[in-house]
Protein backbone atom coordinates (compact mmCIF):
# COMPACT_ATOMS: atom_id res chain seq x y z
CA UNK A 1 0.00 0.00 0.00
CA UNK A 2 2.85 2.36 0.99
CA UNK A 3 4.74 1.41 -2.22
CA UNK A 4 1.77 2.36 -4.34
CA UNK A 5 1.56 5.74 -2.57
CA UNK A 6 5.26 6.46 -3.23
CA UNK A 7 4.85 5.52 -6.86
CA UNK A 8 1.92 7.94 -7.20
CA UNK A 9 3.84 10.83 -5.68
CA UNK A 10 6.81 10.07 -8.00
CA UNK A 11 4.48 10.21 -10.99
CA UNK A 12 3.11 13.54 -9.74
CA UNK A 13 6.61 15.02 -9.44
CA UNK A 14 7.61 13.83 -12.91
CA UNK A 15 4.38 15.21 -14.37
CA UNK A 16 4.98 18.53 -12.65
CA UNK A 17 8.55 18.74 -13.98
CA UNK A 18 7.35 17.94 -17.54
CA UNK A 19 4.56 20.53 -17.22
CA UNK A 20 6.96 23.22 -15.97
CA UNK A 21 9.42 22.40 -18.76
CA UNK A 22 6.72 22.72 -21.39
CA UNK A 23 5.54 26.08 -20.05
CA UNK A 24 9.09 27.43 -19.83
CA UNK A 25 9.91 26.12 -23.24
CA UNK A 26 6.82 27.59 -24.89
CA UNK A 27 7.40 30.95 -23.18
CA UNK A 28 10.96 31.00 -24.42
CA UNK A 29 9.85 29.98 -27.88
CA UNK A 30 7.28 32.81 -27.83
CA UNK A 31 9.90 35.30 -26.83
CA UNK A 32 12.12 34.23 -29.63
CA UNK A 33 9.45 34.43 -32.30
CA UNK A 34 7.90 37.73 -31.03
CA UNK A 35 10.37 40.01 -32.81
CA UNK A 36 7.86 42.62 -33.93
CA UNK A 37 7.74 45.77 -31.86
CA UNK A 38 6.14 49.15 -32.48
CA UNK A 39 6.43 52.61 -31.06
CA UNK A 40 4.62 55.86 -31.87
CA UNK A 41 6.81 58.91 -31.39
CA UNK A 42 4.07 61.43 -30.88
CA UNK A 43 1.39 59.44 -29.10
CA UNK A 44 -0.38 62.40 -27.46
CA UNK A 45 -1.31 65.09 -29.96
CA UNK A 46 -2.51 68.32 -28.40
CA UNK A 47 -4.86 70.55 -30.35
CA UNK A 48 -4.19 74.14 -29.34
CA UNK A 49 -5.04 77.49 -30.90
CA UNK A 50 -2.30 77.30 -33.55
CA UNK A 51 -2.73 73.59 -34.37
CA UNK A 52 -2.45 72.77 -38.07
CA UNK A 53 -1.97 69.03 -37.96
CA UNK A 54 1.03 67.17 -36.65
CA UNK A 55 3.72 64.67 -37.53
CA UNK A 56 3.66 61.11 -36.30
CA UNK A 57 6.52 58.63 -36.50
CA UNK A 58 5.77 54.94 -36.29
CA UNK A 59 8.83 52.75 -35.87
CA UNK A 60 9.96 49.40 -34.52
CA UNK A 61 11.79 46.17 -35.17
CA UNK A 62 10.71 43.15 -37.20
CA UNK A 63 12.19 39.85 -38.25
CA UNK A 64 14.42 39.37 -41.31
CA UNK A 65 12.61 38.98 -44.62
CA UNK A 66 9.25 40.27 -43.48
CA UNK A 67 7.20 43.01 -45.09
CA UNK A 68 5.48 45.58 -42.93
CA UNK A 69 1.90 46.83 -43.04
CA UNK A 70 0.93 49.72 -40.77
CA UNK A 71 -2.74 50.47 -40.12
CA UNK A 72 -4.01 53.49 -38.19
CA UNK A 73 -7.67 53.47 -37.24
CA UNK A 74 -10.14 55.17 -34.95
CA UNK A 75 -12.59 52.98 -33.00
CA UNK A 76 -15.33 51.50 -35.18
CA UNK A 77 -18.76 53.01 -34.95
CA UNK A 78 -21.90 54.13 -36.69
CA UNK A 79 -21.84 57.00 -39.20
CA UNK A 80 -24.81 58.65 -40.85
CA UNK A 81 -24.28 60.55 -44.09
CA UNK A 82 -26.61 62.39 -46.45
CA UNK A 83 -26.83 60.98 -49.91
CA UNK A 84 -27.36 63.05 -53.01
CA UNK A 85 -29.14 61.93 -56.13
CA UNK A 86 -30.89 63.37 -59.15
CA UNK A 87 -34.48 64.46 -58.55
CA UNK A 88 -36.89 64.75 -61.45
CA UNK A 89 -34.04 63.69 -63.72
CA UNK A 90 -32.44 67.11 -63.53
CA UNK A 91 -31.52 68.45 -60.10
CA UNK A 92 -28.98 67.08 -57.63
CA UNK A 93 -30.38 67.15 -54.12
CA UNK A 94 -30.20 65.43 -50.76
CA UNK A 95 -32.49 62.45 -51.00
CA UNK A 96 -32.13 60.82 -47.61
CA UNK A 97 -29.52 59.30 -45.37
CA UNK A 98 -27.20 56.32 -45.47
CA UNK A 99 -26.03 54.53 -42.35
CA UNK A 100 -22.56 53.00 -42.31
CA UNK A 101 -21.88 50.53 -39.51
CA UNK A 102 -18.62 49.02 -38.29
CA UNK A 103 -16.69 51.92 -39.81
CA UNK A 104 -13.70 53.87 -38.60
CA UNK A 105 -13.75 57.62 -38.95
CA UNK A 106 -10.06 57.44 -39.84
CA UNK A 107 -8.30 54.68 -41.79
CA UNK A 108 -4.68 54.94 -42.92
CA UNK A 109 -2.84 52.03 -44.47
CA UNK A 110 0.85 52.03 -45.34
CA UNK A 111 2.88 49.06 -46.54
CA UNK A 112 6.43 48.38 -47.68
CA UNK A 113 5.19 47.11 -51.05
CA UNK A 114 1.92 47.11 -52.96
CA UNK A 115 -0.51 45.48 -50.56
CA UNK A 116 -1.87 42.90 -53.05
CA UNK A 117 1.68 41.69 -53.73
CA UNK A 118 2.52 40.94 -50.10
CA UNK A 119 -0.77 39.84 -48.45
CA UNK A 120 -3.31 37.31 -49.69
CA UNK A 121 -6.95 38.36 -50.02
CA UNK A 122 -7.98 35.97 -47.24
CA UNK A 123 -5.52 37.53 -44.84
CA UNK A 124 -6.55 41.04 -45.88
CA UNK A 125 -10.19 40.13 -45.19
CA UNK A 126 -9.28 38.59 -41.85
CA UNK A 127 -7.38 41.65 -40.60
CA UNK A 128 -9.44 44.26 -42.51
CA UNK A 129 -6.46 45.41 -44.57
CA UNK A 130 -7.22 47.49 -47.68
CA UNK A 131 -10.39 48.94 -49.19
CA UNK A 132 -11.81 45.67 -50.63
CA UNK A 133 -11.59 44.08 -47.18
CA UNK A 134 -13.04 47.20 -45.61
CA UNK A 135 -15.95 47.05 -48.06
CA UNK A 136 -16.75 43.52 -46.91
CA UNK A 137 -16.38 44.51 -43.28
CA UNK A 138 -18.54 47.65 -43.33
CA UNK A 139 -22.31 47.32 -43.16
CA UNK A 140 -24.42 49.75 -45.13
CA UNK A 141 -28.07 49.95 -44.21
CA UNK A 142 -30.73 50.82 -46.81
CA UNK A 143 -28.97 49.22 -49.77
CA UNK A 144 -30.66 46.64 -51.95
CA UNK A 145 -27.72 44.56 -53.16
CA UNK A 146 -23.94 44.24 -53.29
CA UNK A 147 -23.70 46.48 -56.36
CA UNK A 148 -25.42 49.33 -54.59
CA UNK A 149 -23.28 48.73 -51.51
CA UNK A 150 -20.13 48.87 -53.65
CA UNK A 151 -21.27 52.09 -55.29
CA UNK A 152 -21.94 53.84 -51.99
CA UNK A 153 -18.79 52.40 -50.42
CA UNK A 154 -16.76 54.01 -53.23
CA UNK A 155 -18.48 57.32 -52.55
CA UNK A 156 -17.81 56.85 -48.85
CA UNK A 157 -14.06 56.36 -49.48
CA UNK A 158 -14.02 59.34 -51.85
CA UNK A 159 -15.72 61.48 -49.20
CA UNK A 160 -13.27 60.34 -46.52
CA UNK A 161 -10.22 60.78 -48.75
CA UNK A 162 -11.31 64.35 -49.56
CA UNK A 163 -11.57 64.98 -45.82
CA UNK A 164 -8.04 63.50 -45.53
CA UNK A 165 -9.31 60.86 -43.12
CA UNK A 166 -8.72 57.83 -45.36
CA UNK A 167 -5.47 57.14 -47.19
CA UNK A 168 -3.59 54.18 -48.61
CA UNK A 169 0.03 54.24 -49.72
CA UNK A 170 2.99 51.91 -50.22
CA UNK A 171 6.74 52.31 -50.42
CA UNK A 172 7.02 55.03 -47.80
CA UNK A 173 8.13 52.75 -44.98
CA UNK A 174 11.92 52.84 -44.53
CA UNK A 175 13.59 49.50 -43.75
CA UNK A 176 17.10 49.16 -42.28
CA UNK A 177 18.64 45.71 -41.97
CA UNK A 178 20.42 44.84 -38.71
CA UNK A 179 22.14 41.68 -37.43
CA UNK A 180 19.11 40.60 -35.41
CA UNK A 181 16.36 41.68 -37.84
CA UNK A 182 15.28 44.93 -39.44
CA UNK A 183 14.23 48.37 -38.25
CA UNK A 184 11.23 49.97 -39.91
CA UNK A 185 9.97 53.54 -39.66
CA UNK A 186 7.51 55.86 -41.35
CA UNK A 187 6.89 59.58 -40.95
CA UNK A 188 3.21 60.45 -41.29
CA UNK A 189 1.51 63.80 -41.69
CA UNK A 190 -1.30 63.73 -39.17
CA UNK A 191 -4.24 65.71 -40.65
CA UNK A 192 -5.83 68.51 -38.64
CA UNK A 193 -9.17 67.12 -39.79
CA UNK A 194 -8.76 64.08 -37.52
CA UNK A 195 -10.99 64.70 -34.51
CA UNK A 196 -10.13 64.16 -30.86
CA UNK A 197 -10.12 60.60 -29.57
CA UNK A 198 -8.05 57.47 -29.25
CA UNK A 199 -6.41 55.94 -32.31
CA UNK A 200 -5.01 52.46 -32.74
CA UNK A 201 -1.77 51.79 -34.59
CA UNK A 202 -1.55 48.16 -35.73
CA UNK A 203 1.60 46.84 -37.36
CA UNK A 204 1.57 43.53 -39.22
CA UNK A 205 4.71 41.61 -40.17
CA UNK A 206 3.91 39.59 -43.29
CA UNK A 207 5.75 36.75 -44.98
CA UNK A 208 4.68 34.49 -47.82
CA UNK A 209 1.46 36.52 -48.12
CA UNK A 210 0.52 35.69 -44.53
CA UNK A 211 0.46 37.78 -41.39
CA UNK A 212 3.07 36.23 -39.10
CA UNK A 213 3.05 38.78 -36.31
CA UNK A 214 1.06 41.71 -35.06
CA UNK A 215 1.94 44.56 -32.69
CA UNK A 216 -0.19 47.45 -31.45
CA UNK A 217 0.26 50.90 -30.00
CA UNK A 218 -2.20 53.64 -29.10
CA UNK A 219 -2.22 57.37 -29.58
CA UNK A 220 -4.48 60.09 -28.28
CA UNK A 221 -5.62 63.35 -29.86
CA UNK A 222 -6.96 65.88 -27.37
CA UNK A 223 -7.93 69.52 -27.18
CA UNK A 224 -6.14 71.84 -24.77
CA UNK A 225 -6.26 75.48 -23.68
CA UNK A 226 -8.62 77.98 -25.30
CA UNK A 227 -9.75 75.48 -27.95
CA UNK A 228 -10.94 73.08 -25.24
CA UNK A 229 -12.57 75.87 -23.21
CA UNK A 230 -14.51 77.25 -26.18
CA UNK A 231 -15.50 73.81 -27.49
CA UNK A 232 -16.82 72.81 -24.05
CA UNK A 233 -18.64 76.08 -23.63
CA UNK A 234 -20.29 75.85 -27.05
CA UNK A 235 -21.44 72.33 -26.23
CA UNK A 236 -22.44 72.63 -22.59
CA UNK A 237 -23.46 76.26 -22.23
CA UNK A 238 -24.90 77.25 -25.59
CA UNK A 239 -26.99 80.16 -24.29
CA UNK A 240 -24.06 81.93 -22.63
CA UNK A 241 -21.78 81.12 -25.56
CA UNK A 242 -24.35 82.53 -28.00
CA UNK A 243 -24.83 85.65 -25.88
CA UNK A 244 -21.07 86.28 -25.69
CA UNK A 245 -20.71 85.78 -29.46
CA UNK A 246 -23.49 88.33 -30.09
CA UNK A 247 -22.15 90.89 -27.60
CA UNK A 248 -18.62 90.66 -29.04
CA UNK A 249 -20.02 91.13 -32.56
CA UNK A 250 -22.10 94.13 -31.46
CA UNK A 251 -19.13 95.77 -29.74
CA UNK A 252 -16.88 95.11 -32.76
CA UNK A 253 -19.49 96.56 -35.13
CA UNK A 254 -20.04 99.70 -33.05
CA UNK A 255 -16.33 100.04 -32.32
CA UNK A 256 -15.34 100.01 -35.97
CA UNK A 257 -18.26 102.29 -36.82
CA UNK A 258 -17.13 104.87 -34.26
CA UNK A 259 -13.46 104.61 -35.27
CA UNK A 260 -14.33 105.16 -38.93
CA UNK A 261 -16.56 108.08 -38.11
CA UNK A 262 -13.82 109.69 -36.05
CA UNK A 263 -11.37 108.89 -38.80
CA UNK A 264 -13.53 110.78 -41.29
CA UNK A 265 -15.25 107.79 -42.92
CA UNK A 266 -18.72 109.26 -42.40
CA UNK A 267 -20.22 112.63 -43.10
CA UNK B 1 -1.09 82.10 -40.04
CA UNK B 2 -3.36 79.19 -39.22
CA UNK B 3 -5.86 79.04 -36.37
CA UNK B 4 -7.70 75.99 -35.12
CA UNK B 5 -11.46 76.43 -34.89
CA UNK B 6 -12.95 74.83 -31.77
CA UNK B 7 -16.46 74.25 -33.15
CA UNK B 8 -15.76 73.81 -36.86
CA UNK B 9 -12.99 71.38 -35.81
CA UNK B 10 -10.67 72.43 -38.57
CA UNK B 11 -7.65 74.66 -39.08
CA UNK B 12 -8.05 77.76 -41.20
CA UNK B 13 -5.84 80.36 -42.87
CA UNK B 14 -6.55 83.59 -40.98
CA UNK B 15 -5.65 85.93 -43.87
CA UNK B 16 -8.05 84.22 -46.28
CA UNK B 17 -10.81 84.31 -43.68
CA UNK B 18 -10.34 88.01 -42.90
CA UNK B 19 -10.28 88.61 -46.67
CA UNK B 20 -13.63 86.84 -47.12
CA UNK B 21 -15.03 88.98 -44.31
CA UNK B 22 -13.75 92.13 -46.02
CA UNK B 23 -15.38 91.29 -49.38
CA UNK B 24 -18.70 90.32 -47.79
CA UNK B 25 -18.55 93.47 -45.64
CA UNK B 26 -18.06 95.72 -48.66
CA UNK B 27 -21.13 94.19 -50.36
CA UNK B 28 -23.12 94.50 -47.12
CA UNK B 29 -22.20 98.17 -46.82
CA UNK B 30 -23.05 99.01 -50.44
CA UNK B 31 -26.20 96.95 -50.95
CA UNK B 32 -27.56 96.24 -47.47
CA UNK B 33 -27.72 92.48 -48.06
CA UNK B 34 -26.62 90.04 -45.39
CA UNK B 35 -24.03 88.17 -47.41
CA UNK B 36 -24.96 84.69 -46.22
CA UNK B 37 -25.39 83.68 -49.88
CA UNK B 38 -21.68 84.40 -50.44
CA UNK B 39 -20.14 83.55 -47.10
CA UNK B 40 -21.69 80.08 -46.78
CA UNK B 41 -20.30 78.63 -50.05
CA UNK B 42 -16.91 80.32 -49.51
CA UNK B 43 -16.56 78.87 -46.02
CA UNK B 44 -17.65 75.46 -47.29
CA UNK B 45 -14.82 75.66 -49.83
CA UNK B 46 -12.45 76.11 -46.88
CA UNK B 47 -13.72 72.87 -45.33
CA UNK B 48 -16.35 74.26 -42.95
CA UNK B 49 -19.55 72.23 -42.66
CA UNK B 50 -22.74 73.95 -43.92
CA UNK B 51 -24.31 74.14 -40.45
CA UNK B 52 -21.29 75.90 -38.94
CA UNK B 53 -20.93 78.12 -42.03
CA UNK B 54 -24.55 79.33 -41.79
CA UNK B 55 -24.47 79.85 -38.00
CA UNK B 56 -21.10 81.59 -37.95
CA UNK B 57 -22.03 83.66 -40.99
CA UNK B 58 -25.01 84.96 -39.00
CA UNK B 59 -22.69 85.79 -36.08
CA UNK B 60 -20.38 87.89 -38.24
CA UNK B 61 -23.45 89.49 -39.82
CA UNK B 62 -24.37 90.88 -36.39
CA UNK B 63 -21.07 92.78 -36.47
CA UNK B 64 -21.23 93.95 -40.09
CA UNK B 65 -24.93 94.90 -39.81
CA UNK B 66 -24.14 96.90 -36.64
CA UNK B 67 -21.22 98.58 -38.38
CA UNK B 68 -23.29 99.27 -41.51
CA UNK B 69 -26.53 100.29 -39.77
CA UNK B 70 -24.54 102.69 -37.57
CA UNK B 71 -22.83 104.25 -40.60
CA UNK B 72 -26.15 104.55 -42.48
CA UNK B 73 -27.82 105.95 -39.36
CA UNK B 74 -25.20 108.71 -39.28
CA UNK B 75 -25.96 109.39 -42.94
CA UNK B 76 -29.67 109.61 -42.12
CA UNK B 77 -30.52 106.46 -44.07
CA UNK B 78 -32.28 104.34 -41.44
CA UNK B 79 -36.06 104.53 -41.16
CA UNK B 80 -36.49 103.11 -37.66
CA UNK B 81 -40.28 103.44 -37.69
CA UNK B 82 -40.57 101.41 -40.89
CA UNK B 83 -37.85 99.03 -39.68
CA UNK B 84 -39.73 98.18 -36.49
CA UNK B 85 -43.00 97.61 -38.38
CA UNK B 86 -41.29 95.23 -40.83
CA UNK B 87 -39.48 93.49 -37.98
CA UNK B 88 -42.70 92.88 -36.05
CA UNK B 89 -44.29 91.42 -39.16
CA UNK B 90 -41.32 89.25 -40.08
CA UNK B 91 -40.99 88.01 -36.49
CA UNK B 92 -44.50 86.55 -36.51
CA UNK B 93 -44.20 85.53 -40.15
CA UNK B 94 -41.08 83.56 -39.24
CA UNK B 95 -43.13 81.43 -36.82
CA UNK B 96 -45.77 80.72 -39.45
CA UNK B 97 -43.03 79.90 -41.98
CA UNK B 98 -41.30 77.48 -39.62
CA UNK B 99 -44.65 75.75 -38.99
CA UNK B 100 -45.36 75.60 -42.72
CA UNK B 101 -41.91 74.08 -43.28
CA UNK B 102 -42.74 71.27 -40.85
CA UNK B 103 -45.95 70.53 -42.75
CA UNK B 104 -44.11 70.59 -46.09
CA UNK B 105 -41.35 68.33 -44.75
CA UNK B 106 -43.95 65.85 -43.48
CA UNK B 107 -45.51 65.82 -46.95
CA UNK B 108 -42.14 64.81 -48.41
CA UNK B 109 -39.87 66.27 -51.09
CA UNK B 110 -39.99 69.67 -49.35
CA UNK B 111 -36.33 70.36 -50.09
CA UNK B 112 -36.97 70.10 -53.82
CA UNK B 113 -40.02 72.39 -53.79
CA UNK B 114 -38.36 74.98 -51.57
CA UNK B 115 -35.17 75.23 -53.61
CA UNK B 116 -37.06 75.49 -56.88
CA UNK B 117 -39.37 78.16 -55.46
CA UNK B 118 -36.44 80.14 -54.08
CA UNK B 119 -34.52 80.08 -57.36
CA UNK B 120 -37.59 81.08 -59.37
CA UNK B 121 -38.50 83.83 -56.91
CA UNK B 122 -34.98 85.27 -56.92
CA UNK B 123 -34.84 85.06 -60.70
CA UNK B 124 -38.19 86.82 -61.16
CA UNK B 125 -37.46 89.57 -58.62
CA UNK B 126 -33.94 90.09 -60.03
CA UNK B 127 -35.17 90.18 -63.63
CA UNK B 128 -38.00 92.56 -62.76
CA UNK B 129 -35.62 94.88 -60.89
CA UNK B 130 -33.15 94.80 -63.78
CA UNK B 131 -35.73 95.54 -66.45
CA UNK B 132 -37.48 98.20 -64.41
CA UNK B 133 -34.21 100.04 -63.66
CA UNK B 134 -33.01 99.80 -67.25
CA UNK B 135 -36.37 101.05 -68.46
CA UNK B 136 -36.27 104.03 -66.11
CA UNK B 137 -32.64 104.77 -66.97
CA UNK B 138 -33.51 104.80 -70.62
CA UNK B 139 -36.23 107.34 -69.92
CA UNK B 140 -33.58 109.39 -68.13
CA UNK B 141 -35.51 109.18 -64.91
CA UNK B 142 -32.46 109.82 -62.77
CA UNK B 143 -31.76 111.35 -59.36
CA UNK B 144 -29.53 110.64 -56.41
CA UNK B 145 -32.47 110.03 -54.11
CA UNK B 146 -35.31 108.53 -55.98
CA UNK B 147 -38.33 109.50 -53.96
CA UNK B 148 -41.30 107.22 -54.21
CA UNK B 149 -44.91 108.18 -54.43
CA UNK B 150 -45.86 109.27 -50.94
CA UNK B 151 -49.54 108.55 -51.57
CA UNK B 152 -50.52 104.89 -51.55
CA UNK B 153 -52.80 103.85 -54.31
CA UNK B 154 -56.29 102.34 -54.29
CA UNK B 155 -57.73 100.61 -51.29
CA UNK B 156 -54.43 100.91 -49.35
CA UNK B 157 -55.27 104.59 -48.95
CA UNK B 158 -58.46 103.72 -47.11
CA UNK B 159 -56.87 101.35 -44.62
CA UNK B 160 -56.91 102.56 -41.01
CA UNK B 161 -53.89 103.85 -39.03
CA UNK B 162 -52.28 105.80 -41.88
CA UNK B 163 -48.81 106.90 -40.78
CA UNK B 164 -46.28 109.16 -42.44
CA UNK B 165 -42.78 107.72 -42.45
CA UNK B 166 -40.62 110.86 -42.47
CA UNK B 167 -37.27 109.24 -43.36
CA UNK B 168 -38.73 107.40 -46.33
CA UNK B 169 -41.12 110.23 -47.17
CA UNK B 170 -43.98 107.78 -47.69
CA UNK B 171 -47.36 107.32 -46.01
CA UNK B 172 -48.83 103.88 -45.37
CA UNK B 173 -51.28 102.23 -43.06
CA UNK B 174 -49.42 100.64 -40.16
CA UNK B 175 -50.79 97.29 -41.33
CA UNK B 176 -49.04 97.47 -44.72
CA UNK B 177 -45.39 97.15 -43.56
CA UNK B 178 -46.40 94.69 -40.84
CA UNK B 179 -48.26 92.56 -43.38
CA UNK B 180 -45.46 92.74 -45.96
CA UNK B 181 -42.86 92.00 -43.26
CA UNK B 182 -45.02 89.01 -42.32
CA UNK B 183 -45.03 87.69 -45.91
CA UNK B 184 -41.22 88.02 -46.12
CA UNK B 185 -40.95 86.34 -42.68
CA UNK B 186 -43.10 83.41 -43.83
CA UNK B 187 -41.02 82.92 -46.99
CA UNK B 188 -37.73 83.29 -45.08
CA UNK B 189 -38.99 80.80 -42.47
CA UNK B 190 -39.89 78.24 -45.13
CA UNK B 191 -36.74 78.69 -47.17
CA UNK B 192 -34.41 78.87 -44.20
CA UNK B 193 -32.62 81.91 -45.60
CA UNK B 194 -32.38 85.49 -44.43
CA UNK B 195 -35.16 87.63 -45.80
CA UNK B 196 -32.87 90.44 -47.00
CA UNK B 197 -33.20 89.55 -50.65
CA UNK B 198 -36.96 89.67 -50.48
CA UNK B 199 -37.20 92.55 -48.02
CA UNK B 200 -35.25 94.96 -50.28
CA UNK B 201 -37.55 94.56 -53.33
CA UNK B 202 -40.57 94.82 -51.02
CA UNK B 203 -39.26 98.10 -49.60
CA UNK B 204 -38.35 99.48 -53.02
CA UNK B 205 -41.41 98.49 -55.02
CA UNK B 206 -44.23 97.98 -52.53
CA UNK B 207 -43.37 100.47 -49.80
CA UNK B 208 -41.83 102.83 -52.37
CA UNK B 209 -38.94 103.83 -50.15
CA UNK B 210 -35.84 105.59 -51.56
CA UNK B 211 -33.06 103.08 -52.27
CA UNK B 212 -30.49 104.56 -49.87
CA UNK B 213 -33.01 104.45 -47.01
CA UNK B 214 -33.92 100.90 -48.08
CA UNK B 215 -30.29 99.82 -47.66
CA UNK B 216 -29.86 101.45 -44.25
CA UNK B 217 -33.19 100.08 -43.00
CA UNK B 218 -32.40 96.63 -44.42
CA UNK B 219 -29.18 96.56 -42.35
CA UNK B 220 -31.15 97.57 -39.27
CA UNK B 221 -33.55 94.65 -39.86
CA UNK B 222 -30.68 92.21 -40.62
CA UNK B 223 -29.04 93.19 -37.33
CA UNK B 224 -32.01 91.82 -35.39
CA UNK B 225 -32.63 88.75 -37.52
CA UNK B 226 -28.94 87.79 -37.39
CA UNK B 227 -28.91 88.17 -33.59
CA UNK B 228 -31.89 85.81 -33.44
CA UNK B 229 -30.30 83.26 -35.80
CA UNK B 230 -26.94 83.38 -33.98
CA UNK B 231 -28.53 82.78 -30.60
CA UNK B 232 -30.80 79.97 -31.81
CA UNK B 233 -27.92 78.25 -33.65
CA UNK B 234 -25.62 78.55 -30.63
CA UNK B 235 -28.31 77.32 -28.26
CA UNK B 236 -29.87 74.49 -30.23
CA UNK B 237 -27.20 73.34 -32.71
CA UNK B 238 -23.99 74.46 -30.93
CA UNK B 239 -22.75 75.41 -34.37
CA UNK B 240 -21.43 78.97 -33.94
CA UNK B 241 -17.64 79.07 -34.13
CA UNK B 242 -16.49 82.04 -32.11
CA UNK B 243 -12.93 82.16 -33.48
CA UNK B 244 -14.14 81.93 -37.08
CA UNK B 245 -16.71 84.67 -36.42
CA UNK B 246 -14.04 86.95 -34.93
CA UNK B 247 -11.76 86.43 -37.96
CA UNK B 248 -14.63 87.17 -40.33
CA UNK B 249 -15.84 90.22 -38.48
CA UNK B 250 -12.34 91.68 -38.39
CA UNK B 251 -12.69 92.00 -42.15
CA UNK B 252 -16.43 92.54 -42.46
CA UNK B 253 -16.81 95.44 -40.03
CA UNK B 254 -14.13 97.41 -41.86
CA UNK B 255 -15.42 96.21 -45.25
CA UNK B 256 -18.90 97.46 -44.39
CA UNK B 257 -17.58 100.96 -43.69
CA UNK B 258 -15.75 100.91 -47.03
CA UNK B 259 -18.98 99.72 -48.66
CA UNK B 260 -21.04 102.51 -47.12
CA UNK B 261 -18.40 105.02 -48.28
CA UNK B 262 -18.70 103.83 -51.87
CA UNK B 263 -22.44 103.22 -51.67
CA UNK B 264 -23.28 106.81 -50.86
CA UNK B 265 -21.42 107.87 -54.00
CA UNK B 266 -23.53 105.61 -56.21
CA UNK B 267 -26.73 106.80 -57.81
CA UNK B 268 -29.96 105.14 -56.70
CA UNK B 269 -30.59 103.50 -60.03
CA UNK B 270 -27.05 102.15 -60.22
CA UNK B 271 -27.51 100.60 -56.82
CA UNK B 272 -30.75 99.00 -58.01
CA UNK B 273 -29.02 97.76 -61.12
CA UNK B 274 -26.19 96.14 -59.14
CA UNK B 275 -28.69 94.67 -56.70
CA UNK B 276 -30.62 93.15 -59.58
CA UNK B 277 -27.38 91.61 -60.89
CA UNK B 278 -26.61 90.18 -57.45
CA UNK B 279 -30.08 88.63 -57.20
CA UNK B 280 -29.68 87.10 -60.66
CA UNK B 281 -26.15 85.90 -59.86
CA UNK B 282 -27.35 84.15 -56.69
CA UNK B 283 -30.23 82.57 -58.62
CA UNK B 284 -27.74 81.40 -61.28
CA UNK B 285 -25.29 80.08 -58.67
CA UNK B 286 -28.08 78.09 -56.99
CA UNK B 287 -29.28 76.74 -60.34
CA UNK B 288 -25.77 75.58 -61.27
CA UNK B 289 -25.38 74.01 -57.84
CA UNK B 290 -28.56 72.04 -58.45
CA UNK B 291 -27.78 71.03 -62.02
CA UNK B 292 -24.10 70.12 -61.84
CA UNK B 293 -23.14 66.70 -60.51
CA UNK B 294 -21.45 67.07 -57.11
CA UNK B 295 -17.92 65.69 -56.88
CA UNK B 296 -18.98 63.51 -53.94
CA UNK B 297 -22.47 62.15 -53.48
CA UNK B 298 -22.24 61.99 -49.69
CA UNK B 299 -22.25 64.80 -47.15
CA UNK B 300 -22.27 65.19 -43.41
CA UNK B 301 -25.77 64.57 -42.11
CA UNK B 302 -27.71 66.72 -39.72
CA UNK B 303 -25.98 68.95 -37.30
CA UNK B 304 -22.33 69.21 -36.88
Amino acid sequence: MRKIKNQKSKIKIVAFIIFEFLILNSALAGELSAQLTTKVSHDRIKIDFFYHGSEVNVSGVSGHGTDIVIKLTSPEGHQVLRKKAKVAGLLWMNVGELEFDRTSNLYFLHSTQKINDIVSQDEMDRYVIGYPALKKHIEVAQVKDEDEKARWFNEFVKFKELSRLYAISFGQIILNQTDSGQNYSIKLNWPYQAPIGEYLVTVYAVKDKKVVEKAEARMIVEQVGIVKTLANMAKNNGALYGAISIVVALIAGFGVGIIFRKGGGGH
Amino acid sequence: MYFYLPVALTSINSFITVGIGLIVGILTGIFGVGGGWLITPLLMMLGITPTVAVATGANQMVASATSGAYAHYKLGNVDFKMGWCLLIGSFFGGFIGAGALKVLTAMGNADFLIKITYVILLGIVGAFMLMDTLFKMRRRHTGHYERGDSKPAGFLKNLPLQIYFEKSAVAHSLFVPIFLGGIVGILAGIMGVGGGFLMIPVMVYMLRMPIHVVIGTSLFIILFTSIEVTFLQAYTNHSVDFILAVLLLLGSTIGTQIGVFFGKRLKGEHLKLFLAFILLAVALQMTLQLIMRPSVLLAIAGNH
